[in-house]
């Protein structure tokens, strides 16, 4: 893994292995028949200014990613470190490469050596956003803010633009009250909007001045991280692009980092500087934006990219268009969870899940995909079955 | 909010001198070509709300062409789906009203009457407006839309699980689609069935064997045949997946199977003169959507026919009541359902369903979005209509199966030769899809276009800015630009131009006068001061 270089910005989340599951109950006297596999393990660095894409089809667990990493929802297991210093960070990935060794030989969790479990609780304790308490957390949640998918539920119809843009001033007692008005009245010149809209109510503002608003709000409290769940899926193109101008220049003002969820791949190439492909909870692809946008090395993220209409009727291209749906997310398939679907499916994929593994050309970018590397057949696989028979395919 | 005080002074009625309706001419028919398969000129839909009139419609025109699909683009509110909800008359009355114009399917015009329908009166000068609206001429009209809607004009809408009746399985829906407009000639088929041709029962070996040996393509053919031996072509789609079953094992099991198929065509004398009943009520109606067609063709009401046969419906309805005893109805409707379920099956076989049979008796809740997004479509093109008008067909599905869809109304564009008339605000499916472009800005067109020239050279400032505020997955560096401000409020909209106030290049006369449509190239109409081409007159 990429250590914290010269250049680059310092991280400032790093998720390690996050998952949510949420309980489906049933029954007869409503007992816990299962899990919707919401989110499985993912793991990811979001730098200091800069943006992550995440994508992926609706279902596969990007909205739950985000509101986990703000705590918004506790995780079912992981850690998400909130400005960890470069030893800390170093160490960190050395830990969890040692756990994944451990629990590839080993087969289960249990036999994972006693001290790599330690340092990581310890590490966790002091950076790990999840074991902060209640008064901590709340001083944290200034710094990471969120702006809503749907611009009109997101507001509360009572309050005036301005008291709901300063509503985060209040609760964080922040400044005196000339200057938290003052603060307000800047926000709404940064976003665009009109110092008299301060009046008003939600009902009064169209869908990308409401986005405008909701932005505005988030941003009150100087945040250095901001999830933007979908912040563009429900405005027109002309107004979107407006949004989206906007979110770059305040990013570059406020060195703001972004999560930016969309299922929308085109305005996540031109929003993100590293981007994530979630499929049914996992990730499938990790790379930076252009590395992932030339050279797309999981079968699914060709199909998605694929199967973008691409506003130009001259540009003729290869159509992927993959067959069937997205399985559910209570049973996900086994081994890989993308066979299903896989136009380049092999039988090993039905059997192995594959890891993340950095390919082999370029090393920043992250694929899980047996295409790409061999397959590790778990320790208790009966021998002989063929299984190891099988050549990785170059592509 | 207090409304009254900023009402605009202006009439609701539409403006005389507003572009003279080309329409007036009695022989506008006549003059579209032959292949025009909807013209429709001048449309004006108003909206009479408390807080003034929304000029939703001011005077929109388009044509569509056989086999050809126009896509409409424009932001939310524009009026695309108005638009839509105008041509098959589908807008709520009150508080909607369509003011004027004409919408001409094949030579009939849907809005024949329009003007006798209501009166409207200022309530002194105040800006609001009493309608008076005569319920008789209206549900006339409703009347006269119920031989167009779902068999001439199908349409598609944006959220399937709404459009689909919770209640009802799939294949129930679809089959009240055949019923109302393909059951003649499906009780036809029925009647005529017979398991009499001397070939029948060496065919009947073939499948058996093709199914031992599971060959799907042999099973396939061989049921096809039979369906042709017996005249019933849903009996070979039964067939196929009757013995396509992978448990069915054995020579015994699966003859058995054929014969329990084959056992539906024989029809009791009780099923037959049900059948027979059925089949004259709905050429009735089929006669009285005849009389509505000449009705709006003519432009003229034809009194004594429409009694005529309004009569005997009436008849044939009190004739058929002997049947409504349940066991009997149960009895007697049996082979009509089964004929409708593998109807509906064969339908969602041309959608490419991978299951048709299980989608089929499913409940809509049960299947997914994209699935349920193709049960539409089928059941849109069971009637085979001369217009499919799909209302933004894939904003609520995922790029992946958006991407299926596409394809999907791709194959069915060049199969079925329907023209299709593509609501969305997606530049990205109409470039994918459509064959030509209209641009909507505020209730008006401003732009037609074939789709390469439209892309290649947009003229309308607002369509260069709409194409350059997409970003592009093949183009990252491209800088999006934006298009300052936001959609006007259509109670009091600009005047003249209703883009200037956003137009980076607006001049004085934009600002008072509409600019007319104009030619620019061949088959290029814009609606901008900036060009100076020939008057587009239709």
């Amino acid at each position: 893994m990429a250590t914290n270089g010269g250049d680059e910005p310092p991280i400032l989340l790093a998720v390690r292995n996050l998952r949510k599951y949420f309980p489906v109950r049933g029954g007869l006297l409503s007992t816990h028949i299962g899990d919707v596999h919401a989110v499985d393990g993912i793991s990811f660095d979001v730098r200091a200014g800069r943006t992550v894409g995440l994508v992926g089809e609706s279902g596969c667990g990007k909205t739950t990613t985000g509101r986990v990493v703000l705590r918004l929802i506790e995780p079912s297991s992981g850690h998400v470190f909130y400005r960890p210093s470069a030893e800390q960070f170093d160490r960190l990935n050395q830990l969890y490469a040692d756990l994944d060794v451990a629990a590839r030989s080993g087969g289960n969790g249990a036999s994972a050596p006693a001290g790599v479990l330690r340092e990581l609780d310890q590490i966790a304790t002091k950076s790990s956003i999840f074991r902060k308490r209640r008064s901590q957390m709340r001083t944290l949640r200034g710094k990471m803010q969120i702006v809503f998918q749907d611009p009109f539920s997101s507001l509360s119809p009572r309050l005036t633009i301005r008291e709901i843009v300063r509503e985060p001033l209040e609760i964080h007692k922040a400044g005196t009250r000339a200057e938290r008005n003052q603060r307000v009245q800047d926000l709404m010149t940064s976003v665009g909007l009109n110092p008299e809209h301060l009046w008003r109510f939600p009902h009064e503002f169209s869908g990308g001045q409401r986005q405008r608003i909701g932005i505005a709000r988030a941003l009150a409290l100087r945040p250095d991280f901001v999830v933007l769940d979908e912040p563009t899926s429900a405005l027109d193109v002309s107004v979107q692009a407006q949004i989206l101008n906007i979110l770059k220049r305040l990013q570059q003002e406020e060195n703001l980092a972004y999560l930016f969820i969309s299922h929308h791949l085109s305005v996540v190439r031109a929003m993100a500087h590293d981007v994530v492909v979630m499929y049914l909870g996992q990730v499938v692809e990790r790379a930076p934006t252009e590395e992932l946008f030339t050279r797309p090395l999981h079968p699914y993220t060709q199909a998605l990219l694929a199967s973008i209409p691409i506003p130009d009727p001259t540009v003729k291209r290869e159509r992927i268009v993959l067959s069937g749906e997205v399985p559910s997310p209570v049973a996900p398939p086994s081994g890989c969870r993308f066979h299903t679907r896989c136009p380049a499916v092999m039988p090993v994929c039905r059997r192995v899940e594959p890891r993340l593994q950095p390919s082999p050309q370029h090393p920043g970018h992250f694929v899980s995909c047996h295409l790409y590397h061999t397959p590790d057949e778990p320790a208790d696989a009966p021998l002989g079955s063929g299984a190891l028979a099988v050549p990785p395919a170059a592509s | 909010m207090s409304a009254s005080a900023s009402f605009p002074s202006q009439s609701p009625l539409p403006e005389p001198e507003a572009e003279a309706p080309a329409a007036l001419d009695v022989a506008g028919a006549a003059t579209s070509s032959p292949d025009v398969v909807l013209d429709v000129r001048g449309l004006k839909t108003y909206f009479y709300t408390y807080d003034g009139v929304v000029r939703a419609l001011d005077g929109v025109n388009l044509k569509i062409r056989r086999g050809e699909t126009l896509g409409l683009v424009g932001e939310t509110g524009c009026g695309k789906s108005v638009t839509a909800f105008s041509i098959t008359r589908l807008i709520p009355d009150p508080p909607g009203r369509i003011m004027e114009g004409r919408v001409l399917l094949r030579g009939s015009d849907l809005l024949w009457g329009l003007d006798k329908e209501a009166r409207f009166k200022e309530v002194g000068k105040t800006g609001r407006y009493k309608i008076r609206r005569s319920y008789r001429r209206i549900q006339e009209a409703q009347r006269r839309m119920m031989a167009v809607r779902g068999s001439l004009i199908s349409t598609i809408f944006q959220e399937p699980m709404l459009a689909l009746n919770p209640v009802f399985r799939v294949w129930d829906q679809i089959g009240e689609s055949l019923t109302l407009h393909r059951l003649p000639p499906t009780i036809d088929a029925m009647l005529a069935a017979s398991t009499a041709a001397p070939e029948l029962p060496e065919a009947v070996d073939r499948l058996v064997d093709a199914a031992l040996h599971k060959d799907l393509p042999r099973i396939r053919a061989v049921s096809k045949e039979i369906g042709q031996l017996t005249g019933l072509p849903s009996l070979a789609t039964e067939m196929f997946y009757a013995v396509r079953n992978p448990n069915l094992v054995g020579t015994e099991a699966i003859g058995r199977e054929v014969q329990r198929c084959l056992r539906r065509v024989p029809l009791s004398g009780l099923q037959r003169s049900y059948l027979q009943r059925r089949r004259r009520i709905a050429e009735l109606d089929q006669t009285l959507r005849r009389i509505y067609m000449t009705e709006m063709k003519e432009g003229k009401p034809d009194r004594r026919g429409r009694g005529f046969a309004r009569a005997r419906r009436r008849a044939v309805e009190l004739g058929s009541l002997g049947y409504r005893l349940p066991g009997i109805r149960r009895h007697v409707k049996r082979p009509l359902d089964s004929e409708l379920f593998w109807q509906a099956v064969g339908l969602l076989e041309s959608v490419s369903i991978a299951s048709p049979a299980q989608v089929a008796s499913s409940y809509p809740h049960e299947l997914s979005g994209g699935m349920l997004q193709r049960v539409m479509i089928a059941m849109a093109l069971a009637s085979d209509p001369e217009i499919l008008i799909a209302d933004e067909p894939t904003t609520a599905l995922d790029v992946t199966i958006q991407a299926q869809i596409l394809e999907l109304m791709r194959a069915l564009k060049s199969r079925v030769g329907t023209a299709i008339l593509l609501i969305t605000h997606d530049l990205g499916v109409i470039a994918e899809v459509a064959d030509r472009v209209s641009v909507m800005y505020a209730g008006r067109m401003i732009e037609t276009a074939p789709v390469r020239e439209l892309f290649a050279n947009p003229l309308h400032p607002y369509t260069q800015g709409l194409l350059a505020s997409i970003p592009r997955v093949d183009d990252p560096n491209k800088k999006l630009e934006s298009i300052p401000g936001s959609v006007p409020n259509l109670i009091s909209p600009p005047p003249g131009c209703r883009f200037h106030p956003r137009c980076p290049h607006a001049m004085p006369i934009c600002k008072e006068q509409v600019p007319p449509t104009t030619v620019e190239a061949p088959s290029h109409t814009v609606a901008c001061f900036l060009y100076h081409g020939v008057e587009d007159r239709n």
